[in-house]
């Protein structure tokens, strides 16, 4: 943390022991959210997330590859992350670091949890099935990387071709085959700044903040979630969280309506 | 060039290339500049098929400081392909040693055209994100960072572009798309510094004579004024409501 | 008064002349900044880009280092900043702190001396664009007096780029600056900014 951001922390904690956020939101209200499907035509699916100022860009390449031994008869996923260094001045260039590892294991728990990929529909013959990569690419970074890279992994997800395959080989052309989809899951992750509860936060209030939690769910169930920094909650702030996340649940599905 | 002749299709039908291009015409291209928050300077750049995002953080104090220049500023240059920019492939990420090649020569177009000695100590980053590709992704990449660098407000001599030229059996052609760059018989991707027409970056594989190398090279000239302008005015968009007086 | 825009390589003059951010080749003039070229006055200022620190200027800086009694400030610049305590500068600040101070002395453009120091204590800073710095202050500090008055906001500008304010209303403060910071290219812009905090601060 620069000696910028120790000043700014300083400012973001006065003013929320008065219950004000900088930029005068709820303490539970998102800033805009603007999703942007079919961005990268090459990828087999594609979305750009944008969360106030955090802007995601997700691409899914579906290739063919191997089953898992344990599990032959489906196909599989993975979700990728890079924080790449022209979206903050502090991300560097380098392999993947901690955050970002973390960030693309807690967006892929939650969808693989949430069964939201029908991975049977990607078994091909023995031996062979479709293997679909998610890589979120980080662009520019104002904070709550979690839900900006959830929502733009689910919208990528969504928009998903499978190419066709016939006489045992691929036709990467031909991408008239909709990704089969079970379930949408969204997050919500909250910050807890000294005593304050908060959702979506910006940049300073990440950089301010001592806890965060991260919970994704589909309408009715937890599917996963993550708690993260030196901070704890109590059982009621927990509590209270989960309300929140099926509260806020509407209004961030409502954003991937339409997908596809 | 990575093709084998053996599955080589039929690149130029009637005189007109497989996108039906004629031999000088470039694919369409389209530059916005700003288009990035955080980064001092960025760019997008949308040619042909080809989607690329660059950015310029700097001149901020150079790490690690053994590296730096007490004379004059360094410049670090990173260009990447997304895992997701080629229609066939999962590319893996991290480096490999095309994207090192081109990160450096595209580092040197730079240390040529920024005034260096300006910043003394410190570093300039350029990052060239490709995030769609559709062949002369270093070219496209290259014009968007100068726009970028631009757009940063960097003292530079120049804001430098980039085209290539290649050949398809006897016929030269300018700015090969991906399967023309797969197939060709000879590629060369060109920099150069508009104000005087100086190459500041030249790389070439195949087989050329040597009137087909400096025709290809006023090709990319001939070219280059319209990149030019297309850089220019995305800058001059930024501020377009202007044309100003002062209060 | 006509104004336009240049951008680096752009030739300015076909004879060798004298002026900031531009350069002289075969006796001919070229801008190497993306800025406003007034013609008339042979002026050309730079519409974006790093702080380009003077000696005398009064900057804003948050002390990052303490070292016996030499400080290291951040004053959002690529080069270092010392403040040395002296018999003028009796303060004694830590880590996070935040000055403003008048730079000294400027050693091989990177190393800025700073002087005359004083500590501005609670409040909140916010990182605009230095080149962008002249127009918050306005002709004669007219701009950031408004702002200072309407917001009821105890503000400090930095040439380099930091501004800091306390009280009163901040946030109407800092929509003004970040508003003067976008539009800076723009003409009647006091007015717009005063018809702002007018309309804002009746809410």
């Amino acid at each position: 943390m620069s000696a910028f951001d120790s000043v700014k922390s300083g400012y973001i904690k006065e003013l929320l022991a008065k219950g004000i956020r900088e930029d005068g939101r709820g303490l539970f209200s998102y800033r805009d959210i603007k999703i942007i499907p079919n961005v990268i035509e090459n990828a087999e699916g594609s979305a750009q997330a944008d969360l106030g100022g955090t802007r995601v860009l997700a691409g899914t390449k579906v290739i063919l590859g191997e089953p898992m031994h344990d599990l032959p008869n489906q196909g599989s996923f993975s979700v990728s992350a890079e924080l790449l260094p022209l979206a903050h001045a502090e991300y560097e260039t380098g392999p993947p670091s901690p955050a970002a590892i973390e960030l693309a294991r807690v967006v892929d728990r939650g969808i693989r949890a949430g069964n939201c990929i029908d991975l049977e529909s990607l078994f091909l013959e023995e031996g062979k099935v479709w293997s679909i990569y998610v890589d979120l690419y980080i662009l520019n970074y104002a904070g709550n990387l979690f839900d900006a890279s959830a929502l733009a992994a689910m919208a990528a997800i969504m928009t998903t071709r499978v190419p066709k395959y016939e006489d045992g080989k691929e036709v990467r052309e031909d991408r008239s085959r909709k990704l089969k989809i079970n379930n949408v899951v969204t997050t919500s992750t909250f910050g807890k700044i000294g005593n304050t509860i908060l959702l979506d936060l910006d940049e300073n209030e990440d950089n301010a903040s001592d806890a965060r939690i991260t919970v994704a769910t589909d309408d009715d169930t937890i599917r996963a979630s993550q708690k993260g920094l030196r901070g704890s909650f109590s059982l009621k702030e927990i509590d209270m969280m989960l309300d929140k996340t099926f509260e806020k649940r509407k209004e961030l599905k409502s954003k991937l309506e339409h997908m596809k | 060039m990575g093709g084998s002749a053996a599955n080589k299709p039929k690149l130029i039908i009637d005189g007109k290339r497989v996108d039906g291009r004629s031999f000088g015409q470039m694919r369409q291209i389209k530059i916005t500049a700003s288009v990035l928050k955080n980064a001092d300077g960025s760019a997008f750049i949308e040619w042909g098929n080809n989607k690329i995002l660059a950015a310029v953080y700097g001149p901020k104090e150079a790490t690690p400081k053994h590296l730096s220049d007490p004379m004059k500023a360094i410049i670090k240059c990173r260009y990447m392909m997304a895992p997701f920019s080629s229609l066939a492939d999962h590319g893996r990420t991290g480096p490999n040693r095309r994207a090192t090649e081109i990160s450096k020569v595209i580092k040197e177009v730079f240390e040529n055209c920024v005034v260096l000695t300006e910043y003394p100590g410190s570093q300039i980053e350029v990052y060239i994100e490709i995030l769609q590709g559709d062949g002369g992704t270093r070219a496209a990449g290259l014009t968007a960072a100068a726009v970028a660098m631009a757009s940063a407000g960097i003292q530079m001599k120049d804001i430098p572009y980039a085209v290539s030229v290649g050949r398809i059996d006897e016929h030269l052609a300018i700015d090969f798309n991906m399967i023309e760059d797969n197939y060709s018989d000879s590629d060369m991707p060109i920099a150069i510094s508009p104000r005087n027409n100086d190459i500041v970056l030249l790389q070439m594989d195949g087989g050329l004579t040597k009137e087909q190398f400096m025709r290809s090279i006023k090709m990319a000239i001939d070219a280059g004024k319209t990149i030019t302008d297309l850089q220019k005015r995305a800058l001059r968009e930024v501020y377009a409501k202007d044309e100003i007086n002062g209060e | 008064m006509m104004r336009e825009i240049v951008l680096p390589g752009d030739l300015l003059e076909e004879k060798p002349v004298r002026m900031e951010n531009a350069f002289v080749e075969n006796n001919k003039t070229y801008a190497k900044v993306l800025g406003m070229y007034d013609k008339e006055h042979s002026s050309l200022i730079a519409l974006e880009g790093v702080y380009q620190p003077r000696i005398d200027d009064v900057v804003v800086g948050i002390i990052s280092e303490v070292k016996n009694k030499v400080y290291e400030v951040d004053l959002a610049f690529f080069g270092r900043c010392l403040l040395i305590a002296g018999k003028y500068d009796r303060e004694t600040y830590k880590q996070g702190d935040v000055v403003e101070a008048v730079i000294k002395n400027i050693e091989d453009r990177k190393t800025i001396i700073l002087t005359d120091a004083r500590p501005l204590s609670g409040g909140t800073i916010l990182q605009v664009k230095p080149t962008k710095i002249p127009r918050i202050i306005g002709k004669g500090s007219t701009m950031i007096r408004q702002i200072s008055d309407l917001a009821k906001c105890h503000v400090v500008v930095g040439k380099n780029g930091t501004v800091w304010m306390r009280g009163g209303n901040v946030a109407l403060a800092t929509e003004a600056i970040l508003t003067i910071e976008r539009e800076a290219h723009l003409s009647g812009l006091t007015e717009k900014i005063k018809r702002m905090l007018e309309e804002q601060k009746g809410n």
